[in-house]
């Protein structure tokens, strides 16, 4: 339960910490689409080296990031072995009698695993090195032309920022609610999967009222405080372009030329 | 089952950016059938201790024996739900963890986890229900249609169904009013004394504290300040005030009764009773001098 990282923001001075938002969300979004032009080892490993430098820059405790990637590490395995053992293309490397593995399978398998891999990576880099708030406001101004054709783009962000910000929250709370449920002898870890499946229960329905009622408080707070949508509402925060993030970019576009150039 | 806690320490979230030290060096004995009061600010690692006396949470160093539970860093006690059995901890807002449809269900669902007969423990949540101060109707009553306060003391009957022979209690009376904190406080007591429990109680409450414990503990900062009986902890008032904590009412009281006549009075006096005796020896013996 500790280990878990999505959502959460690690305070820090680094370079990609002081990254304008806007900035480090485009290059998430651009990073998923050119993840899709690597299909040889030399462009993987471009990728890679772009992943691995991002990380080292963060300066982001190496142990804290594996930890959290070890629940999504099992993901990773299984969709490399279904790929190993599915993918019928290139020389038999090996027959285990009823399992037959083919060099393309391999290659495959070890791309598609690098591929998630990296993507998981740099979005998680995202939610660790920015604050919930500047993730929404980031996505606010991105998406801020999309009002003109009438998407409630305040409303989305808004959502968002509020999901962010609960998820800590949330995971507290189960946190102490499995607790008290232990105490009066509850198993959640042990044990045959249907009894597991059952104990459940005791957590659920406590954690959906608590959510509610809090659902409820902040739904009041916001009224008794004005709130009423995101007509003529302002931002405390203003963004700023700087220096920094137009070389962002510019590594970035290098990183696609190179990818373009590299691929077969 | 007595409770000896040695060198006692406790880090939350180890190897990450969040790693925060909650306990440390704590040294703490708890003889069987004892009333211990443990005080001190928000923060300074009251449930974090607690919640090591039922295995909830693992030592980062030291150890902890209950009975004969033992519970070391890095080990692992494999009698858990043992432990857990003759252990209960009524949690702060313990109202926040009833799910199920009636209220029978919820007050049966620890013994029913302990392996006690349905009948047994239906028994047991029967006389509860009146225990704690509400009407056996409630018995088959939504949790979720009661006031806050009804619900706490659901949540409370739930616990003690569990029939622990250690009860800890983690500020149990927080947020209720005066009179359904004199009623919960009041069935503690008498829990305590009628079936010879240990009794652990997480309070904020000085008069609570001095009223009801054979054992204070002072905590500040995850380390122990103080730890005595209540005459020893309340006579040093100074020693308090450091830790800007307040001396019982009845106690500052009596001990500036006792400065303005320049008298010392022979015991300490903790409850409101006590006090006004106290008053009155020592204003009889002014008038006949
Ligand atoms: N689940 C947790 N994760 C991380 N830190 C925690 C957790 N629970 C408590 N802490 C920290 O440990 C310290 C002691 O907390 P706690 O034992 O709850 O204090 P108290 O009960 O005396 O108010 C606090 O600094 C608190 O922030
Ligand atoms: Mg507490």
């Amino acid at each position: 339960m500790q280990n878990i990282i999505i959502g959460q923001y690690v305070p820090g001075q680094s370079f990609i910490h002081k990254l304008d938002p806007r900035a480090k969300l485009l290059t998430a979004f651009l990073f998923v689409i050119i993840v899709f032009l690597a299909n040889n080892w030399l462009t993987y490993a471009l990728l890679g080296a772009f992943t691995l430098i991002a990380v080292f820059v963060s300066r982001l405790p190496l142990r804290y990031i594996y930890n959290g990637l070890k629940p999504i590490l099992l993901v990773i395995i299984l969709t490399f072995l279904l790929h190993v053992f599915l993918t019928k293309e290139g020389p038999l490397l090996f027959n285990l009698g009823f399992l037959e593995v083919y060099e393309g399978g391999v290659k495959q398998g070890v791309f598609i695993s690098l591929r998630l891999l990296f993507l998981i990576m740099i979005t998680s880099l995202l939610t660790l090195t920015t604050t919930p708030i500047d993730i929404t406001v980031g996505i606010e101004t991105l998406l801020g032309p999309m009002k003109k054709i009438g998407l409630p783009v305040h409303e989305f962000a808004l959502m968002m920022s509020i999901a962010l910000r609960f998820i800590p929250t949330l995971l507290e709370e189960t946190e102490k609610i499995m607790k008290a449920q232990s105490a009066r002898g509850a198993q959640f870890s042990t044990g045959p999967i249907k009894e597991r499946l059952k104990s459940i229960v005791p957590l659920l329905v406590p954690l959906f009222v608590s959510a509610f009622k809090r659902a409820e408080d902040l739904a009041m707070a916001m009224e008794a405080r004005g709130y009423r949508g995101g007509e003529g509402r302002t931002s405390i925060r203003l963004l700023k372009w700087s220096g920094k993030d137009t070389t962002l970019f510019i590594i970035l576009l290098i990183l696609s030329i190179g990818l373009l150039l590299l691929r077969s | 089952m007595d409770i000896s806690v040695k060198e006692l320490e406790h880090s939350y979230n180890r190897g990450t950016p969040f790693e925060r030290n909650a306990l440390k060096d704590i040294n703490l004995s708890i003889p069987s059938g004892t009333f211990q009061s443990i005080i001190g600010h928000t923060g300074s690692g009251k449930s974090t201790l607690i919640q090591h006396l039922n295995g909830l949470l693992k030592p980062t160093a030291g150890s902890i024996q209950i009975g004969d539970f033992l519970i070391r860093a890095g080990e692992k006690e494999k009698r858990l739900k043992a432990l857990r059995k003759h252990v209960g901890i009524v949690f702060q807002y313990p109202e926040h963890q009833l799910f199920e449809e009636t209220i029978e269900k919820d007050i049966i669902f620890g013994p029913l986890n302990f392996g006690v007969p349905i009948d047994e423990a239906k028994q047991r949540a029967a006389k509860l229900i009146k225990q704690v101060g509400l009407d056996e109707s409630y018995l088959e009553r939504s949790p979720f249609d009661l006031s806050g306060g009804q619900m706490r003391r659901v949540a409370i009957a739930g616990v003690l169904a569990m029939k622990p022979s250690i009860l800890i209690l983690d500020e149990p009376t927080a947020g209720l009013d005066p009179r359904g904190r004199r009623e919960i406080m009041g069935l503690f007591h008498r829990l305590h004394q009628e079936e010879g429990l240990t009794t652990i109680l997480v309070t904020h409450s000085m008069e609570d504290a001095a009223r009801y414990s054979d054992n204070i503990v002072i905590m500040e900062k995850g380390g122990i300040a103080l730890q005595g009986n209540a005459e020893h902890i309340f006579a040093d008032s100074d020693a308090l005030k450091a830790l800007s904590l307040d001396v019982p009412e009845t106690v500052q009281f009596i001990h500036r009764l006792e400065e303005r006549f320049n008298r010392t009075l022979p015991q300490s006096v903790f409850t409101l009773d006590a006090a006004v005796d106290a008053a009155l020896t020592i204003l009889q013996k002014e008038e006949r001098s």
